[in-house]
């Protein structure tokens, strides 16, 4: 479903925060907002995980070896499942705070050497999709929103409604099996073909860490590797762009200090871009800044189908073999990042408008 | 506040009936309600429109569309277009008891949130924070690997992390008309809270709200089908879009299975979506806004 | 055991995932084989299900591929013949009373850095498999491991156990260079902390020799330059993560040569040009069961109702759906093992004697809860096709399946807290030999997730062959072991359904391709 975005922030805050704060008070109040926030994303994941009925030792052990009780106990007493859950939780969140996410017992690997693996590969994607999505989405919906009514806002609209519409795991499926399978114009999965070696390891970004290491057929494939899923991504998040631009115009436009710049005779552009674009940037930010958190948790599906060897598919490895450390790895890391980003977006707004910063 | 500042007199109606903001006047929303029509007559009359008993596997096994089954067969000889079309039966209900569920939990406690304030608003909107904060493919993954795959599960996960939206819109909704002379009016002439809210509050918060939902219904479609593509929702051999879309996924060179029920998918959604669109755009342009970024 | 959760719906594309990608290990660029000439790179495409390279713990599928190419074994098995395991390091001889095995060393070995194998090396190997607890330590549970001198060591039981010489070819028993191991923290108790070690380089004698790993995306494996067997003909060999429905791609177009996991349908129509599909038999079992007891089995718990599905189910339409090469065994033991059954008339499709059978049990039309695993693949069989296609069988003489689809990891807990209704279920072999299928008589670890306990009237039926295999000689052993499996089909409760293909499609230029069941491919005898 559709990730809530705050279109007026001040909306939310109004709520909660009655007094008048100093641009100090406002952030540290962000902050411990979004440390409690943080707090209960792995309350919340610990719970879930250890509500489940399933044992995590039956998707570790074999056979014959989860029938016997020596293994199986000394299995128990390695994952630390022995110990009450509130002790295990109490464990965790130490362990935490030193930046140790756990162990996975199905990649027997260090969770945040997983992740740190991942992470950069959807970030990757998602960077590539925002970029487009961004140029493709604003300019769209604000010409839809300048010829409102009109054939071209009517196109616009018909085409952003479909591309939201679309569901994305057919449409990967669509083009994997057209661009890739029948006319093999592009690779189809992973990030690099398997002939090529990774560049070392900078930004996690194939094309970037390529590009410093003058790698530029590395650049190219990896390059390559992108267009396919980052398509279907751009579709759908190019069409929310368009639509919530072409909305947030449109609010602009009807503000009567748009009017009064009209009446004073300034030229279409100057209105356009210096009052309108302007006017509406904020809201435009903050979505644009949800688009980029969805896209790391929500190209779950696309990842998939396209091999792509990001959190979404970690995220889903782990969800299916009840992996409790890399589960809540992904929950904070997605919780962090998205935090991360609502703090940022709301300290913009802050700074921007002085209605939020003094209550 | 944009809320605040609002023209006196406009909260009387939300929704504009009749002239040019109608939604009726615009061509794709008319479209869309077709389309939506004709979905909702399929899942009706699905028994009789559909060639064969969608679990029967009789055809050959991946029959390429075209002699008895108009849509070939899938990996188990099942007529595929009869599952698409029973499939309707399935996707399209779910989805609105999905929705109306979001509704109602999100909208209560949105709405008492935004009512009493307090420390209610701050337990409803930060656990709502929290929801929204976790990735919520992710969180309805693990509900329903943990719960194991139904229908119910699904829903059960999707709904519990899909009401905070709702909370947000109401309870914003319900703080922008909680200040207006007519509430604080009906408040000194004696009316309780719960009065309050029922009489003065709720007739001017539902439009955005159902409007909203309207246009969530495609979401909830997309979302339901997904869990299913990964096998985390309906439970075989139920005919249901998502998994048929998976099982063309194991099927490359049969492509019509796929292909077929992700139509099927994108048309209804599309749809809904023209609909609640045009239904939005009759919205005045404050309350238009509040719902907007929501629903996208 | 269970080997492996190919995770079918998505494994395919998203286990793949790895693959091409991430991290993949420093190794130098492999660029695709040029041809079939000696040197160059061998690719071959897999989906992994690695979780580590330690012998002693890897008892998945990706894992046992990699212990039989990079370690040598007691024992070992050539080419497809399964019914007799050779020596490899050592020759066996058992004592008259079956229950000590010497193991004497077979000429000279040597590790890739070029030490002779040793009988300590042999003895800490089988002891810290042993003592470490992981899922192979099972293999040589009740086995007293003893090194008698420089060149012999000895294996002693309490009973006798003569397939013990099958067990030691277990890719999971390979022998490690006990120096290198030890260096490195290796133990031959739950402390051992050699994991690591072993997962970024081997310490065995094999052919290959572990360059670099990385257990989600890409194994890359180079000569052992002190091999002492003949020289294999691949330089280098590049084993990728890659979805089968790429790996489909790969072969096609020459970037990998051999293809692992491409499901029964897919290999439709690929043989021919410039590809091969060589369709073998896995060493799969994949079978139902209804819980014996009548707590947990209900009506099913009825033999009359057990008997009415054995007739029920349509087995061709089941082999038609898991393609060419599988097979319906006649009982659980695989066909190409020792001891196997090939057909039994008790597991055939007969609706009308199905439908008889049924009216004689007390069921009545009620849903059967049916469990599977539904991101389950087995050699690229969906099981969840398999779990319709029976209830789809069953629903024709009238009786009810209520599908239960669970992630593995759910799948598994339930299965094994042996209190399911009804299940679909596989068994890979954990050696090559009728005793490893004992798990399936009553009391033992299948029999138990069905409730079928020794002391139940049926139970106490099978005892005495299962005593009489047991005691079996060499000569009567697979007679025993026949009997038995035709009377597990008369009164058991389980179901043995088929054993699905083990197809390999690989380019022209390479040959001497032979699946194996155990260990998927010697790397090192290919061409």
């Amino acid at each position: 479903m559709s990730n809530d975005v705050s279109t007026r922030p001040a909306d939310d805050l109004r709520g909660s925060r009655r007094r008048a704060h100093p641009l100090v008070g406002y952030v540290m109040a962000r902050l411990g907002i979004s440390v409690l926030l943080l707090w209960g994303i792995t309350v919340v994941t610990f719970v879930l995980t250890n509500l489940v009925p399933a044992d995590p030792l039956a998707a570790v052990l074999g056979d014959q070896a989860a029938a016997d009780p020596q293994i199986v106990a000394e299995y128990r007493r390695q994952m630390g499942l022995d110990d009450p859950l509130p002790l295990q939780y109490w464990h965790y969140l130490v362990r935490l705070l030193h930046g140790d996410l756990g162990t996975s017992p199905q990649t027997r690997h260090p969770v945040a050497v997983d992740l740190a693996g991942a992470f950069p590969a959807t970030a990757e994607l998602a960077t590539a999709v925002l970029v487009v999505s961004v140029l493709l989405g604003v300019g769209l919906g604000l010409l839809a929103a300048l010829r409102h009514r009109r054939f071209t806002d009517q196109v616009i609209r018909v085409v952003s409604l479909l591309g939201v519409s679309t569901p994305m795991f057919w449409l990967s499926l669509v083009v994997f099996y057209v661009f890739f399978f029948r006319l093999r114009w592009l690779p189809g999965s992973g990030r690099l073909d398997a002939t090529l070696t990774p560049p070392p390891h900078v930004t996690g970004f194939y094309t970037i860490d390529g590009a410093l290491a003058g790698q530029w057929s590395i650049v190219a494939n990896a390059s390559l590797h992108l267009v396919l899923p980052a398509l279907v991504l751009t579709l759908y998040i190019a069409g929310l762009l368009v639509r919530f631009t072409r909305s947030a115009v449109l609010d602009v436009l009807a503000e009567p200090y748009v009017t009064a710049a009209r009446a004073r005779g300034l030229a279409p552009r100057q209105v356009t871009f210096g009052y309108v674009l302007r006017g509406a940037l904020l809201p435009i930010l903050t979505m644009v800044g949800l688009a980029f958190g969805s896209l790391l948790s929500g190209a779950v599906l696309t990842e998939q189908i396209f091999a792509w060897n990001g959190l979404g598919q970690y995220a889903y490895l782990a969800a299916t073999k009840l992996d409790l450390p890399a589960i809540m790895g992904v929950g904070i890391v997605v919780g962090v990042t998205y935090i991360t980003i609502n703090f940022l977006v709301d300290l913009v707004t802050g700074l921007v408008d002085p209605r939020v910063r003094l209550g | 506040m944009s809320d605040v500042l609002e023209r006196p007199g406009r909260w009387t109606r939300r929704l504009a009936p009749r002239g040019e903001r109608s939604p009726w006047r615009q061509p794709l929303a008319v479209l869309g309600a077709v389309v939506l029509v004709v979905w909702l007559l399929v899942a009706a009359l699905a028994p009789l429109l559909a060639p064969f008993d969608p679990l029967e596997q009789s055809g050959d096994r991946l029959a390429a569309p075209g002699g008895a089954h108009l849509l070939g067969t899938d990996s188990l000889g099942r007529d595929v277009l009869s599952r698409v079309v029973f499939g309707s039966r399935l996707s399209i209900p779910v989805a609105v008891a999905l929705v109306v569920g979001c509704l109602v939990v999100g909208a209560v406690l949105g709405a008492l949130a935004g009512y009493l304030g307090g420390w209610v608003d701050e337990v409803v909107m930060r656990v709502a924070d929290m929801v929204l904060a976790f990735p919520t493919i992710i969180l309805a993954m693990v509900v329903a690997a943990a719960l194991g795959p139904s229908l119910v599960n699904a829903v059960i996960a999707i709904l519990l992390v899909n009401w905070p939206q709702y909370a947000r819109v109401t309870r914003s909704l319900v703080l922008g008309a909680k200040t207006r002379e007519y509430v604080v009016a009906g408040r000194l002439l004696g009316a309780g809270p719960w009065t309050s809210l029922r009489r003065d509050i709720l007739p001017n918060v539902a439009a955005p709200v159902l409007v909203l939902a309207t246009l969530d219904v495609g979401s909830a479609i997309l979302v339901l089908s997904g869990l299913s593509f990964l096998g985390l929702g309906t439970v075989p051999p139920t005919p249901e879009w998502g998994s048929m879309v998976a099982d063309g996924v194991q099927q490359f060179d049969a492509w019509w299975i796929g292909t077929s029920a992700g139509l099927a998918i994108l048309s209804v959604v599309a749809a809904v979506n023209f609909v609640g669109d045009a239904l939005r755009d009759a919205l005045d342009p404050h309350t238009r806004s509040t719902v907007a970024g929501r629903a996208l | 055991m269970h080997r492996t959760l190919r995770h079918s719906l998505v494994v395919p594309l998203l286990a793949a995932s790895a693959a091409l990608a991430l991290a993949a290990c420093g190794s130098s660029g492999s660029a695709p084989a040029a041809s079939s000439a000696s040197g160059g790179t061998l690719v071959v495409d897999s989906t992994f299900d690695l979780k580590t390279a330690d012998p002693a713990r890897s008892y998945e599928f990706t894992g046992e591929l990699l212990g039989h190419n990079v370690y040598e074994h007691a024992t070992t098995f050539e080419g497809t013949d399964l019914t007799k395991p050779v020596p490899e390091l050592t020759t066996f001889a058992f004592s008259p009373d079956n229950r000590t095995l010497t193991l004497t060393l077979n000429g000279e070995h040597k590790f890739a850095d070029g030490t002779p194998v040793t009988v300590d090396d042999i003895v800490f190997s089988y002891q810290r498999v042993q003592g470490i607890t992981g899922s192979p330590s099972f293999l040589l549970d009740g086995v007293t491991v003893a090194k008698v001198d420089e060149k012999s060591l000895t294996l002693t039981t309490t009973a006798p156990n003569l397939a013990l010489p099958a067990v030691l070819a277990n890719p999971s028993l390979g022998i490690v260079e006990k120096s290198l191991v030890v260096a490195h923290g290796g133990t031959t108790g739950t402390d051992d902390a050699a994991e690591a070690y072993l997962n970024t380089a081997s310490a065995g004698s094999a052919a290959y020799q572990i360059d670099t790993l990385d257990v989600s995306s890409k194994i890359v494996l180079k000569r052992n330059p002190n091999y002492v067997g003949t020289a294999p003909t691949w330089d280098k060999i590049v084993i990728e993560n890659v979805a089968p429905a790429t790996q489909k791609l790969n072969v096609q177009s020459g970037t990998a040569q051999i293809a692992l996991d491409i499901s029964p349908d897919g290999t439709k129509g690929v043989d021919g040009g410039s590809t091969t599909v060589i369709n073998g038999i896995s060493g799969f079992t994949v079978y139902t069961f209804f819980a014996a007891d009548a707590e947990h089995g209900k009506a099913a718990s009825d033999p009359n109702f057990v008997a009415a599905v054995r007739h029920a189910i349509d087995y061709s339409k089941l082999l038609d759906i898991a393609g060419k090469g599988s097979v319906q065994p006649g009982g659980v033991v695989p066909v190409q093992f020792p001891g196997a059954l090939t057909s039994d008339p008790t597991n055939s499709y007969d609706v009308a004697k199905a439908k008889e059978l049924l009216a004689r049990s007390t069921y009545a039309g009620e849903p059967i809860s049916y469990l599977y695993a539904s991101d389950v693949t087995v050699q690229g069989l969906r099981l969840e096709l398999i779990a319709q296609s029976i209830q789809a069988d069953l629903k024709a003489v009238g009786i009810t399946l209520q599908l239960d689809p669970q992630p593995a990891a759910t799948y598994y807990s339930t299965l094994r807290s042996n209190t399911v209704q009804a299940a679909l279920s596989y068994w890979g072999p954990d050696f090559p030999d009728a005793s490893n299928y004992l798990a399936f008589t009553p009391g033992q670890g299948v029999a138990k997730r069905a409730n079928w306990t020794a002391d139940s009237a049926t139970g106490q039926q099978v005892a005495p062959l299962v005593a009489a295999a047991q005691a079996a000689s060499a000569d009567t052993r697979n007679a025993a072991y026949q009997d038995l499996q035709r009377t597990l089909n008369e009164v058991g409760p389980i179901v043995p359904l088929l054993q699905p293909a083990q197809s390999v499609v690989t380019t022209t230029t390479v040959s001497d391709v032979v699946p194996s069941p155990l260990w998927l491919l010697d790397l090192a005898s290919i061409h």
